[in-house]
């Protein structure tokens, strides 16, 4: 596949709507949380894309973004919290047939689930991980994760973590990751062609949106003043990519870095039967 | 005179082939139609270490380690000396030694047994030709050892080709070599250990661990996530090819988390999915396991037991995780639990854990241990295999919403494979609603608590509940590898007239209560003898007022295996 720049698209063989792709519940998200964005976004992309919703599975751990596959109508998996991703790869590399997306949190996927996140882009299994990043931890209410700013007060953390922030796209070029991109959740029209441009992008495509908790970091209102479209794209340099990544202030949007790494290799057509592996105990008299 | 059985020890220092000599030994008396098992022991080096292999051949089916060992081969006596504990040997041993390999460590010598003196080394060999060769010393004793108890050259050499095949037409010549000079030197010892003639028939050799992972390929696994964890990692690595050539996949996880989250993964699209682990990744495993419980999602553990907690001893056994099995976990989280009774019985084992988590769409924990895991044994080809049980995928109409998890009706409910078009649902371990969806109301958790329960509580495992040996008022109760040494402790008991049945649970989880009432009818005094040393059995079975409080424990932890004397010692 290394000679595989573009992706082979497939052309749409149904038509949807993006409410197709929504199971009408009502979301736990406080009014104005940047995730609803994100779902709208994910119902036009995947009405876009044009595979029907039974042939999509959305994956999820534990945090209020990864409440997100009840909401739509597709299949759905809500785990534990910070394994979205090794259940995402099972289910794949078992159904390849199905479109399989991954979604979550900073929370969930940079702390708990930090080692998967740097297993998966390294596995680089053709599926789509998406992670609504409002740097904190909002179920319970305020404390602060991986992305927060290291002088972000909080009840948890008086006067700051002090931490550097976590930087996933970096970590994702370096680990392997064939798609990297960030998003707005404030942009979901923008957002929604980053999604379909990923999930036809073969190999591992993560997606970092920025997603606003307007409950415990209202100044993230401000994000949207902040945002604008990434100047450069990077195809297989991962040097540059990253050098990009670190270079940046977190609001370049667009995509980042394309690889044109082989994905992990589909499992074999039966070669033996159980009768033959049972041969193998016999000992002759 | 001809004997029933030979229990035979090849030790010697790192690289001195004391594990290849006894597979020789083991894999020659299949050959020549005798049962067999072998176990090893091995010293905490990565390599190099000292080790040794303990085999024994019989007429009959072996399931226990002897109370004492006929013949102690030693190929060096390098740090030899720290199995000593291991290894019971008497005055009525014995020791097979070199008199250029010194003198018999204080270690042995106390065992009293008698020393018989063979030269593995060739004196007119200098030093350098004695190290090249030096390899081929346990060929040597292995060849010996064949000959002494009547085992013919053509059996060890069908041995040597099979086990070293592949290894080039050079060393397998070499290896016959040094076998059929060992054989020569045989009818100059002092001694007679010819085996009776065995009744001749194709057999299996294999271990416990390959043992479950057929199993469980039989009843269609073909998805495995897993970690490196002795002792379980051998199971695995066995396990990989045959499952690649069969069509599955193997995936190695970056931790226990990702390993069982794959599996959990790939079984909710339709794949019957399996990890393997010890106690340590067992641990790490248990949220998942609530997981499984809650969302409804078959998949099959396989815990080979070693000795706790924490790291414990890596590579030694222990009946210690039957807590964590049995109760494991936040919240009201029911499992089946199921222990393989001998090394043949992992394999139907291994098949029916499949079958349940399947047709129950719950996880199945197969609790083995490391002395059923990794004792290589001589058996009769499992024949009798469990009826098969699939997973309930259809059964509905499409509608909106789809109520997977619908209650008041048949607790197992439909779960349709994705990709199935108007039947969409979302797996959930939150309390969820009968649709799927998070739910917090007091009404719909007793209801989804009550559903998952009502599947345990339909469950009825038959003649798969456990095993009863034996007819006597006295009932030793006993799981995995201690079954053994308990039906030949029954065994020797009735020899002097007194009658003990034995009885096995296969299912240890939910409690076979009314298969072991039956089982226990009749009785007036019952043992129940496991290797852990808080009575993890005894207390769950008085727990489930199983057995009367007048029941004694027998209980003390590895990784000394049970000897049959040990456990008559408790009855008599």
């Amino acid at each position: 596949m290394t000679d595989t720049i573009v992706a082979a698209t497939e052309q749409p063989h149904c038509v949807f709507d993006a409410k197709d792709f929504s199971s009408g519940a009502h979301p736990v998200w406080c009014p104005g949380c940047g995730d609803y964005g994100v779902l709208a976004a994910l119902e036009r992309a995947l009405a876009r894309q044009g595979r029907p919703p039974h042939e999509v599975v959305l994956v999820s751990g534990i945090g209020c973004s990864s409440r997100l596959p009840g909401y739509m109508s597709t299949y759905g998996f809500h785990g534990v919290h910070g394994r979205a991703l090794p259940v995402a790869t099972g289910l794949k590399l078992t159904r390849p047939d199905l479109e399989v997306i991954a979604v979550g949190g900073d929370g969930d996927g940079y702390s708990i689930g930090g080692n998967h996140f740097i297993h998966a882009c390294r596995r680089n299994v053709d599926m789509l991980y998406l992670v609504m990043d409002n740097r904190v931890y909002g179920m319970t209410k305020g404390q602060p994760s991986p992305t927060t700013e290291a002088d972000w007060d909080s009840d948890i953390a008086p006067g700051g973590i002090g931490l550097r922030p976590f930087n996933p796209l970096a970590v994702a070029i370096a680990s392997g990751a064939n798609y990297v991109a960030r998003g707005f959740s404030g942009d979901p029209n923008g957002l929604a062609d980053l999604i379909v441009d990923a999930i036809r992008w073969p190999g591992f495509a993560f997606i970092e949106v920025l997603s606003p908790c307007v409950t415990f970091r209202p100044e993230q209102r401000e994000w949207k003043k902040m945002v604008r479209p990434s100047a450069i794209s990077v195809e297989q340099d991962r040097a540059a990519a990253t050098a990009l990544v670190l270079a940046d202030d977190g609001f370049s949007m667009g995509v980042l870095y394309r690889g044109d790494r082989a994905s992990i290799a589909p499992a074999l057509k039966p070669e033996i039967t159980v009768a033959d592996v049972e041969r193998e105990f016999m000992v002759a008299v | 005179m001809t004997r029933a059985s030979i229990a035979v020890v090849f030790a010697g220092s790192g690289g001195s082939g004391a594990m290849t000599a006894g597979a020789v030994f083991l894999r020659a008396a299949a050959h020549a139609g005798y049962y067999g098992m072998m176990t090893q022991l091995f010293g905490a080096q990565v390599r190099g270490g000292e080790s040794a292999s303990l085999v024994q051949v019989s007429i009959a089916p072996i399931e226990t380690q002897p109370d004492c060992y006929d013949l102690f081969v030693a190929l060096d006596w390098d740090k030899v000396e720290q199995f000593a504990a291991e290894i019971p040997l008497d005055d009525r041993s014995i020791i097979l030694a070199d008199p250029a390999s010194g003198p018999v460590p204080p270690g042995i010598a106390k065992s009293k047994g008698r020393v018989v003196a063979l030269a593995m080394n060739n004196p007119d060999e200098n030093k350098l030709e004695r190290a090249l060769r030096g390899k081929r010393i346990n060929m040597f004793a292995a060849g010996c050892v064949c000959a002494l108890t009547g085992i013919a050259e053509s059996d060890v050499k069908a041995a040597i080709d099979t086990i070293f095949d592949g290894k080039g037409a050079d060393l397998i010549a070499a290896n016959a070599a040094g076998a059929a000079l060992g054989a020569r030197a045989a009818p100059a010892l002092p001694l007679d250990l010819r085996l009776e003639p065995p009744r001749k028939a194709a057999r299996w050799l294999i271990n416990g661990n390959q043992a479950v992972a057929f199993g469980a390929l039989r009843g269609g696994v073909r998805f495995v996530g897993c970690y490196p964890i002795t002792p379980a990692t051998d199971l695995v690595e066995w396990l990989a090819p045959h499952l690649i050539k069969l069509g599955g996949r193997l995936v190695l996880g970056e931790d226990e988390l990702a390993s069982v989250n794959m599996t959990l993964g790939a079984s909710y699209g339709g794949t019957p999915a399996m990890t393997v682990t010890s106690g340590p990744g067992f641990s790490l495993m248990i949220e998942t396991l609530g997981l499984a419980v809650a969302a409804e999602i078959p998949f099959v553990l396989v815990d080979v037991m070693r000795a706790g907690p924490s790291t414990g001893i890596a590579s030694k056994t222990e009946q210690s995780d039957i807590n964590l099995a049995v109760y494991g976990g936040h919240g009201d989280a029911p499992r089946i639990v199921l222990a393989p009774v001998s090394v043949a019985d992992c394999v139907n084992t291994g098949e029916y854990a499949v079958y349940v988590a399947e047709s129950l769409q719950t996880p199945v924990i197969v609790l083995s241990d490391q002395a059923l895991g990794q004792a290589t044994t001589v058996i009769d080809p499992s024949a009798q295999r469990p009826a098969p049980l699939a997973r309930r995928v259809n059964g509905v109409a499409p509608g909106k919403p789809f109520k997977r998890y619908a209650t008041g009706g048949d607790p197992v409910t439909p779960m349709p494979l994705p990709g199935t078009p108007h039947l969409e649902w979302v797996a959930e371990g939150l309390t969820h609603n009968e649709a799927g969806l998070p739910a917090s109301g007091a009404a719909m958790h007793v209801a989804q608590i009550d559903k998952r329960a009502k599947k345990f509580s339909q469950f009825d495992p038959g003649d798969h509940w456990g095993e009863v040996w034996g007819e006597g008022d006295v009932a030793i109760i006993a799981i995995g590898s201690t079954i053994g040494p308990a039906r030949e402790a029954a065994n020797r008991l009735a020899a002097g007239g007194q009658k003990v049945r034995v009885i096995a649970l296969r299912v240890l989880s939910p409690l076979p209560l009314a298969a072991l009432t039956r089982a226990l009818d009749g009785v007036r005094r019952i043992i129940v003898v496991e290797q852990n040393h808080g009575a993890q059995l005894y207390h769950y079975l008085l727990g489930h007022k199983a057995i009367p409080l007048s029941a004694e424990s027998v209980a003390r932890p590895g990784p000394a295996p049970f000897r049959p004397s040990e456990i008559a010692s408790h009855v008599a």
